[in-house]
């Protein structure tokens, strides 16, 4: 599971370059988030714009990964795809996780509080 | 010019030379040119469509009995004789190319063919209609008999290579099934369940074009295949287990492997489960795709679309909506449930409990684990209504309940439809009056606004003017081609019914198709029957409430009257029978067996010196329906009554001419008022008679046995070797099934009054002018039993929709 990750503000983003997100790469994904947070910052905006498709172990591992940010911590979804986003919807996870079109977008909502 | 098309195909989509077209090259190469046209009507139809934003009609339906498309298709388009001068220009003919067309088998019977005569009627009246069902890739088993019995072979129609069907990769739609809910809060703290762990399905939509007469409307009936995902496969291939790839897809694409047969489910039911939610789920997901293209919010979508559910196989329909509009579109619950309902129409067509569709929760919980919740929380709210109109009637609660208490809880699947439409109908009056008495009457007590009728019909353009060019043209000399699209214009033939000249030219063409009939007979038996024969025809799904045995002990009992007896009377007959015999259900392929058992013995006797003839034709389908239906003399409808929601076969024969022997039951007691009971041959006990006899267990079938010699002789024949002289015994379950346990399909009660029924038809049958004016007035009067008729009504009464034109 490649990724990338940048700080801004309060925020790291971290964007799956990786296509997928399935039962092949879920336990990747889990542990770039917790490495993400180990290094201190456990309020992650996750860039979904380079992933295509994502199956329910790829959300289920998003979802524990929301849980391992704990009480203090934050996960916001951006750039979700059509294909990506309709399954936040069948899921209802659109009712858990704060989803924005953009990074930019999120990150101009975040910053505004 | 057709010509041209074909040609064009003939060289680019089949790369033969046109001189070597084969007769199938030439059907496919017409389908293929007629398509062509067929698409461009479409295309025109659906641009009339969105551009009045119409109302538009959805009919699911896990079963849609197509038959054969070609030559309806060219009868609707107005090709047919262009396309016989085309081929005939070929040195062929269309009697030599359109049975080369494979019938697309897609349904089991009555509930099936009912599906595809609607999409020609709302096709014919412009309507918006659209089919949704299931791409099997095997259809109804083919059946063949050997040494008497039904073996069944797989129906590998041309699923992948239809010349009318066009797979729409790009509209596909992802399924989720199996899985679990995780019960978590949202980002208010609400509680939000969340269905993870789920599988995935690729549902792929395969279009057939529908016409309608005279080509103005080409609507659609959209079929989903399952594919397994293909994102899932590559990445399991990528990793080397290439058998757990290939595996893993099979399973997947199994969803849209087969059709079930009725009355053989318990074989297989998850996966019948899952096939009934993919459907479903295709379905609304496409219903939903097309009404947001042109709508912002779901406030229309009642007023834009309708979703009819023929019978309960397509409930989940009532869950996966307001799943869809709860979970996905964020509606609240309320808005979400008076959009459902209002879209919702039910076709209850059964009322055998048998057959009324119930799933464990268990398997439920776990197939659809979502689905199960949303149902329980619509079942809530309904009970807490039914406890506010009757306070403290507990017995209600639990007999209305949409989930069965027992051992093992069950969906009650009509109860889930009822509770989610805003409308219920049977197919007959009186089906229709039994299910508000006798099937659900807590529910109508309930909603009795929701409570309607809707008398099945039957599309003349396939059963009259496809089937029986013969009558048709002389229906078209007498009274001019209106009745095509107008049936209560045969009424016109009525004042015809007593002349002499016509009822000649009547004959004549009753007799053609007889010797027709009776050619395919030799070719599918190797018997040879007498077209001047009274041509008996029983041609239906084998299942003892239809009684096949009633006309077998019938037929039994004339042969020993004959051979015994030394009884002459009457007319020689031969009598037809057709049908498949659920694989599993072993009374009904024994019913098979005697009847080829009876035949047999009869064909081999010579001292019935062709008296009585009796074949069973093999695979039955609607091909083979379009062949004997022409050639009746008499119809046989001796359902046990009460049982029979309708039946369209018996629509079929009296529209072309056959008069009825039937019980009052199902549609027969709207045939015999239309055509007048002067011409129909009735018998038997009345349902609310079968129902009282039922109630107070007066029925005593050894009764009969002891005090009917006739009966007696009849069913020692089946206890003893007569019919089975290869396995002395073998038809003593029939004989125990009628006599010794309790006989809940009252054969012997209407033994006697079916065999003085059966005497009038021998009588009146050898009194030609009187039998030709009766077939004459049945032609004339069946105009009620158009499927066009029908949509009308539920156009007007159910669904809100308008033709398009």
């Amino acid at each position: 599971m490649q990724v990338e990750e940048r700080s801004v503000g309060s925020y790291t983003v971290v964007t799956v370059v990786d296509a997928r997100i399935d039962a092949q790469g879920a336990d990747d994904f889990r542990a770039e988030i917790t490495r993400v947070a180990q290094g201190g910052n456990r309020r992650i905006l996750l860039d979904l714009s380079e992933v295509t498709f994502i199956d329910s172990t790829g959300l289920g591992a998003i979802i524990a990964s929301l849980k391992q940010l704990g009480p203090d911590g934050d996960l916001v979804i951006c750039g979700a795809r059509n294909s990506v986003g309709s399954l936040f919807r069948l899921t209802r996870m659109d009712k858990v996780f704060r989803i924005f079109a953009t990074s930019d977008e999120a990150l101009a909502a975040l910053a505004a509080g | 010019m057709l010509s041209d098309d074909v040609r064009f195909h003939l060289t680019y989509s089949i790369g033969k030379e046109p001189a070597d077209a084969s007769p199938a090259d030439l059907c496919r190469a017409l389908s293929l040119a007629v398509r062509q046209r067929l698409t461009d009507v479409r295309l025109a139809t659906e641009r009339r469509y969105s551009e009045r934003d119409a109302k538009r009609v959805y009919y699911l339906s896990m079963e849609f009995l197509i038959g054969r498309s070609l030559d309806n298709n060219l009868l609707n388009l107005g090709l047919r004789d262009e396309a016989e001068k085309l081929l005939s220009a070929r040195g062929s003919s269309l009697d030599s190319v359109l049975p080369q067309e494979r019938d697309a088998a897609l349904g089991n019977g009555g509930l099936g063919r009912l599906a595809a005569c609607f999409l020609d009627s709302l096709a014919t009246l412009g309507m918006p209609g659209y089919g949704y069902g299931i791409h099997y890739e095997f259809g109804l088993f083919k059946q063949e008999i050997v040494n008497g019995e039904q073996r069944e072979r797989p129906d590998h129609w041309f699923a992948h290579d239809s010349p009318w069907i066009v797979e729409h990769l790009d509209e596909a739609c992802l399924v989720p099934v199996y899985g679990h809910v995780e019960h978590q809060l949202d980002r208010a703290g609400n509680y939000n369940p969340m269905w993870l762990g789920w599988k995935v399905l690729i549902g792929v939509p395969h279009d057939l074009p529908v016409v309608g007469w005279e080509g103005k409307t080409v609507n659609v009936l959209r079929l989903y295949s399952a594919r397994a995902s293909d994102e899932f496969d590559m990445q399991i291939f990528n990793d080397g287990d290439y058998f757990k790839a290939v595996e893993q897809k099979a399973a997947s694409e199994t969803i849209s492997k087969v059709l079930y047969p009725s009355d053989s489910l318990a074989a297989g039911r998850e996966l019948r489960l899952v096939q009934e939610y993919f459907l479903v789920a295709c379905a609304v997901r496409d219903i939903v795709r097309r009404y947001t293209k042109a709508h912002a919010s779901f406030d229309d979508f009642p007023s834009k679309v309708a979703i009819q559910l023929n019978d309960t196989h397509p409930a989940l329909t009532v869950a996966e909506l307001m799943r869809l509009l709860v979970d996905e579109e964020s509606l609240d619950w309320d808005r979400a449930w008076e959009i459902t309902r209002a879209a919702l129409g039910y076709t209850n067509h059964t009322l055998l409990p048998e057959a009324l569709e119930k799933w464990s929760v268990p398997l439920f919980e776990k197939v659809l684990p979502r689905h199960l919740q949303i149902i329980y929380e619509i079942n809530r709210r309904f009970l807490e209504e039914v406890s506010i109109r009757f306070p403290g009637d507990v017995a209600r609660l639990r007999d209305m309940s949409i989930v069965e208490e027992g051992e093992t809880k069950q969906i009650r699947m009509a109860y889930l439809s009822i509770v989610g439409s805003h409308s219920v109908n049977g197919v007959a009056a009186l089906h229709s009056e039994l299910v508000k008495s006798t099937l659900v009457p807590r529910f109508h007590e309930m909603w009795p606004e929701r409570f309607h009728n809707k008398t099945n019909g039957v599309t003349p353009r396939r059963w009259l003017l496809g089937a029986n060019p013969g009558l048709a043209a002389l229906v078209t000399e007498a009274i001019g081609p209106g009745w095509v699209s107008d049936l209560d214009r045969l009424r016109g033939l009525d004042a015809l019914a007593g002349d002499a000249a016509f009822q000649e030219k009547f004959a004549a063409v009753k007799r053609e198709n007889k010797v027709r009939l009776a050619a395919l007979i030799r070719s599918l038996t190797r018997a040879k029957v007498d077209p001047d024969s009274l041509f008996d025809v029983q041609i239906k799904r084998i299942h003892e409430y239809k009684r096949q045995l009633l006309l077998v002990l019938h037929v039994i009992h004339d042969y020993f009257r004959l051979v015994q007896d030394g009884d002459v009377s009457g007319p020689p007959r031969t009598y037809v029978f057709a049908g498949k015999a659920a694989p599993g259900y072993a009374v009904a392929r024994r019913i098979i067996r005697l009847i080829n058992s009876v035949g047999e013995v009869i064909r081999k006797d010579p001292r019935v010196k062709g008296r009585i003839e009796v074949v069973f034709l093999p695979d039955y389908r609607v091909s083979l329906a379009e062949a004997i239906v022409p050639a009746a003399d008499l119809s046989e409808q001796i359902s046990t009554a009460g049982k029979e929601a309708s039946g369209t076969g018996n629509m079929k024969l009296s529209m072309n001419g056959a008069l009825t022997i039937g019980t009052l039951d199902g549609a027969n007691v709207e045939i015999r008022e239309e055509v007048g009971p002067e011409n129909f041959f009735l018998f038997g006990l009345t349902a609310p008679e079968v129902e009282r006899m039922r109630r107070e267990r007066s029925w005593d079938p050894w009764g009969v046995y002891q005090t009917d010699a006739g009966v007696r002789r009849v069913m020692d024949s089946l206890a003893g070797d007569v019919f089975c002289p290869w396995h002395p015994g073998h038809f003593l379950p029939i004989f125990r099934r009628i006599l010794g346990e309790g006989d809940e399909y009252f054969h012997l009660a209407d033994f006697g009054s079916y065999e003085e029924a059966h005497r009038r038809v021998g009588e009146t049958f050898l009194d030609r002018p009187a039998w030709r004016a009766m077939a004459i007035r049945n032609v004339a009067r069946t105009g009620k039993f158009s499927s066009d008729r029908t949509i009308r009504e539920y156009a007007e009464e159910v669904w809100g929709v308008a033709p398009v034109l």
